[in-house]
């Protein structure tokens, strides 16, 4: 399978980071363009691919994950501004006949991303 | 690193006691037990970083790192630092008494980087130039921000 995905986990309370807003932008004439939003379900998935393996091209895209927002909204008390509030996580496509799952492990105070499977 | 005069937990600590003995602070922010600091004004805290290479277990110098703050609604530069051997920078990026309270972004040049090591990155590599964003909410406190990195994952804390 080739594509794009994503999972969210919340390293805080060890359970998947549901309802998260993810805004997707591909690196289009210089500049990171947003193509869709998407919320992260119950699993901490998005419902569908983010890209999926027929559109998906060798080029440069960004995640950004909302999580400053989505602490907020589980009201966890957060400092203004909040140590981890936008996070956005540039990565390259080198060969679209591969896979390129592209977690997110967060918590208010750390995150961590990297090529999964 | 090892001066615990500013220990963010003992900080909180004493913060949340201060804030139920009188109330809403003046600076403290809304529904937030946090104390934060007035905008712009230049606090005891400093800022310092540690680049951990885990792809060879130990950074090599010459890390670029681009230091930016947000004006406007716009990260501007502040100051362009390189690492040394182990992955620190040779002075804090910014020094005690100067630190301000704000929303803050650290450029990692890894393609670069992975690049001059020889790594043997695919092109264009899976991370390129890493944006690491966080926000300094009391620039009174130590803000220490340690970032692991590798050519196919990277992790940051707020570190002590």
């Amino acid at each position: 399978m080739a594509g794009i995905t994503t999972h969210v986990l919340d390293n805080e309370t060890g359970e998947p980071g549901g309802g998260m807003r993810i805004d997707f932008s591909v690196f289009e004439n210089g500049a990171y363009k947003k193509v869709r939003t998407l919320h992260t379900n119950s699993d901490g998935r998005t419902d569908g691919m983010i890209l999926k393996p027929d559109e998906t091209k060798v080029g440069k895209y960004e995640l950004l994950f909302h999580v400053g927002e989505y602490y907020r909204k589980k009201g966890v008390d957060l400092p203004d501004p909040p140590f981890v509030d936008e996070v956005p996580i540039r990565f390259a496509v080198f060969d679209n006949k591969q896979h390129y799952h592209v977690p997110m492990l967060c918590t208010p105070w750390t995150c961590t991303t990297y090529r999964g499977s | 690193m090892t001066d615990t005069k500013f220990d963010r937990r003992d900080f909180l600590v004493g913060g949340a006691a201060a804030g139920m003995a009188v109330g809403a602070l003046a600076a403290a922010s809304e529904g937030s037990s946090f104390i934060g600091t007035a905008h712009g004004a230049m606090g005891k805290g400093r800022l310092t970083l540690h680049a951990i290479d885990t792809y060879y277990g130990q950074t090599k110098a010459g890390l670029k790192i681009d230091l930016s703050r947000m004006e406007d609604g716009e990260y501007k530069l502040l100051k362009s630092v390189e690492t040394v051997e182990r992955g620190r920078t040779k002075e804090p990026l910014i020094p005690e008494g100067e630190l301000v309270a704000g929303r803050y972004e650290l450029l990692m040049h890894l393609e670069e980087y992975f690049n001059a090591n020889n790594a043997g990155m695919p092109t264009p590599p899976f991370l390129a130039d890493v944006h690491i964003r966080f926000g300094v909410y009391n620039a009174d406190q130590k803000f220490h921000v340690p970032i692991l990195f590798s050519p196919w994952s990277y992790s940051y804390y707020r570190g002590s």
